[in-house]
C-alpha cells in the first residue's frame, strides 16, 4: 500500500474510533420519535464538535479523494470522495457507487444518496464570487442502533476495508474495459488481413 | 442494413425447410430484419417447383436520402444472375414494394450432398449483402468522376441510415474512408472514445502492418473542409480508414467493402458490450463487498450464542430441580399445550396394543376446578 494511502486510512480509522460513541436518543421535537440527529441538524446541541482537522471539516489524501466525517449524539455521516483520474474512471465511479447506493439494504449502513456538503467554499473567479458546493460519492450513516448490533472495531475495519476495495475495483474495471477494447480493436483488424 | 453475418439466419432457414420437406408444402413467410431489411418467400403446393423470394432493403445513396424504392441498376441485376444462373433468376419487374424479386428453383440444389447444399442455400439467403456491398464497389469505382481540380477529390456522401452517413474521398495514393461518430450518451462517447484509442493503438503495430491504417480525431479532417456543418457536428469524434490499392485487390475488396459498411454497427455492439460487461461484473463484486458486514453479523451471533450456552451449563448444576420447578409452576395452558403435543407425538410414532387405554387412564389432561363455578350461599 502507497505511505499517502496507509497515512490516510490510518488518520480515518483514528477519527472514527474517536467518533463513533453513540448513544440511543429520543427526538427532542416529536414524541416517541428516535431520528438520527445528523440528518436532522435542526438541535446544534446534539450535533457534536465536527471533527476538524486543519481548516475544513475533511481528511484529505489530495485534492481528489477526501472523507467527510459528521458526528451527533445518535449517529455519524462519513461521506467519501473517491479518486477520479480520467473521464473513464469517472463514469466508472460513479456507475459502481450509485449501483451500490441503489443495494443499500444489502449494507445496512450505507446512505441511497451521497451527501452533497453544505460547506459551500467562496471562490473569487474575476470580479464575481462564485459559490461552489462540494459532493460526494458515496456516504455511510451509522446509528446507535447498529453500533449495538454490531462490534465497533468491526465496523471501523469494514469502512476502511470498502475504501480500499472500491478504489482496487474501480481500477480493475478501467483495466478490464481498456482490455476488452484493445481485443475487440485486434479482431476487427484482423478481418482486413 | 449492413450488420456482422452477411447471410440472415430466417431466411436459410426457410429455404432450408423447403428443400429438404419430403411433400410440397405451403410457404408464404414475412420477414424483417434490421427494422429495414424486409424479405418475402413464397411457395405453393400448386407450383412447387419454383420458390420466389422478393428482396426490400434501402441502398446506399451518394445524393441525399436512402433510396428504398429505387429500382437496381442493370449491372446489379446482371450480377445476381451470375451467381447461380441455373437455380436463381431476377425477375424484371419485381414484385411491388420490393427492389428485386427472384425465382429460385430449389430442386437444382443437390439432395445428396449436405455441404454443397448448405453452401448454396446460405449464398442465396446473402443476397441482400450482396445488393448492399456490390453499391458501394461501383461507388468507390466511379471516384474519379467527382474531380474538382488538379489533384483534389470531392468527398463523396453516402448515406445508408439516415443519421449515420459517411464520406469516401479519392487521394492519389488511397481512398479514405471517414466516419463521423455520434452517440446519445455520454457514457457512450467515453467507452466509444478508449475503443478508438486503442484501435490506433493497435493498428500502428508490426503485426497490423498490412491492416487500413486508422487514425481518430476529434476535430474533422482537413478533407472535409466544406462540408455541411450539420454532418461535421458530431460528439464521438471521426473515424478515417485509409484503404490501399492491396486492400482492394481480388477477394480482399468484398472484405473490406464489408467491414467498412459493418464500421457503426461494430462501434455500436461493442459499446454496448462493454455496458453490460461492466453491469455483470458489479453484480458480481456486491456479494464480495457485502461479506465483511455479513461476518461482523455471525460474528456478532456466535457470540451470543457462545453467552447463551455458558448460562445454560450453569442452570444444569442444580442438579435438575429447575425442570422440576418449571412443571410445577407452569400454567394451565401450557399443560394443554404438551399434551397435546406428547398426544400427536404417540399418536404419530408409536402404536402399541393396549396402549390407548394405558393412555386413558394416566396420560389424561388433570381437571382443574373452574374458577367461575361458586355455591351459592343461602
Amino acid at each position: 500500500m502507497a505511505n499517502s494511502l496507509r497515512l490516510y486510512l490510518t488518520c480515518i480509522r483514528n477519527t472514527l474510533d474517536a467518533a463513533l460513541c453513540l448513544q440511543n436518543f429520543p427526538c427532542q421535537e416529536v414524541e416517541r420519535h428516535n431520528k438520527p440527529e445528523v440528518e436532522l441538524k435542526t438541535s446544534p446541541e446534539l450535533l457534536l464538535n465536527p471533527v476538524v482537522y486543519g481548516p475544513l471539516v475533511l481528511i484529505c489524501r489530495n485534492e481528489a479523494e477526501k472523507c467527510l466525517i459528521e458526528t451527533s449524539i445518535n449517529s455519524l455521516c462519513i461521506s467519501l470522495k473517491v479518486k477520479q483520474s480520467d473521464e473513464l474512471e469517472n463514469i466508472l465511479t460513479k456507475k459502481f457507487l450509485r449501483f451500490l447506493s441503489m443495494r443499500a439494504e444489502a449494507f445496512q449502513v450505507l446512505r441511497r444518496k451521497p451527501v452533497q456538503s453544505f460547506h459551500t467554499f467562496l471562490m473569487v473567479v474575476g470580479y464575481s464570487t462564485v459559490y461552489y458546493t462540494q459532493g460526494y460519492d458515496i456516504s455511510f450513516l451509522i446509528t446507535n442502533y447498529h453500533c449495538e448490533d454490531m462490534q465497533k472495531q468491526k465496523l471501523i475495519e469494514f469502512i476502511v476495508q470498502f475504501m480500499e476495495d472500491i478504489d482496487k475495483e474501480i481500477s480493475e474495471l478501467k483495466l478490464s474495459v481498456n482490455t476488452r477494447g484493445r481485443l475487440v480493436a485486434t479482431e476487427f483488424l484482423k478481418q482486413f488481413i | 442494413m449492413a450488420c456482422f453475418e452477411r447471410v440472415s439466419p430466417a431466411l436459410r432457414e426457410i429455404l432450408t425447410r423447403i428443400h429438404r420437406a419430403e411433400r410440397p408444402i405451403e410457404v408464404d413467410h414475412h420477414v424483417h430484419e434490421f427494422g429495414s431489411v424486409h424479405y418475402h418467400v413464397k411457395h405453393s403446393v400448386t407450383d412447387s417447383v419454383y420458390t420466389y423470394l422478393s428482396v426490400s432493403t434501402p441502398l446506399l445513396s451518394s445524393q441525399g436520402l436512402p433510396i428504398s424504392s429505387q429500382l437496381l441498376p442493370q449491372h446489379t441485376l446482371e450480377m445476381v444472375n451470375g451467381i447461380f444462373p441455373r437455380v436463381m433468376e431476377a425477375l424484371v419487374p419485381p414484385n411491388e414494394g420490393y427492389q428485386l424479386t427472384l425465382k429460385l428453383d430449389i430442386s437444382r440444389i443437390p439432395h445428396d450432398n449436405n455441404k454443397a447444399s448448405t453452401k448454396m442455400i446460405s449464398d442465396i439467403a446473402s443476397v441482400q449483402s450482396v445488393l448492399v456491398s456490390n453499391q458501394l464497389k461501383e461507388i468507390l469505382k466511379s471516384v474519379d468522376s467527382q474531380e474538382i481540380g488538379h489533384g483534389i477529390y470531392k468527398p463523396i456522401k453516402l448515406i445508408y441510415h439516415p443519421r449515420e452517413p459517411f464520406f469516401v474521398i479519392k487521394q492519389p495514393a488511397k481512398m479514405s474512408a471517414i466516419f463521423p461518430m455520434r452517440f446519445k450518451e455520454k457514457e457512450d462517447v467515453i467507452i466509444a472514445t478508449t475503443f478508438f484509442q486503442e484501435l490506433m493503438d493497435v493498428g500502428s503495430t508490426e503485426a497490423f502492418r498490412k491492416a487500413p491504417h486508422c487514425i481518430w480525431s476529434p476535430i474533422p479532417p482537413a478533407e472535409l473542409r466544406g462540408e455541411p456543418i450539420e454532418d461535421l457536428s458530431t460528439n464521438g469524434g471521426f473515424l478515417s480508414f485509409d484503404i490501399t490499392p492491396q486492400h482492394v485487390q481480388g477477394k480482399k475488396l468484398e472484405k473490406t467493402v464489408w467491414n467498412l459498411l459493418n464500421v457503426y454497427a461494430f462501434v455500436k455492439w461493442h459499446v454496448k458490450s462493454s455496458r453490460g460487461f461492466v453491469q455483470r461484473r458489479m453484480r458480481m463484486r456486491l456479494d464480495k463487498l457485502v461479506q465483511p458486514l455479513r461476518e461482523v453479523e455471525n460474528e456478532e451471533d456466535d457470540e451470543q450464542r457462545e453467552t447463551r450456552k455458558k448460562k445454560n451449563k450453569k442452570k444444569k448444576v442444580d442438579g435438575g430441580c429447575t425442570n422440576v420447578r418449571k412443571w410445577i409452576r407452569v400454567s394451565k395452558k401450557k399443560i394443554l399445550e404438551r399434551n397435546e403435543e406428547l398426544g400427536k407425538r404417540i399418536r404419530s410414532r408409536i402404536k402399541i396394543r393396549c396402549f390407548s387405554r394405558l393412555r386413558r387412564k394416566w396420560l389424561r389432561m388433570p381437571k382443574f376446578s373452574p374458577v367461575t363455578r361458586y355455591m351459592k350461599l343461602e
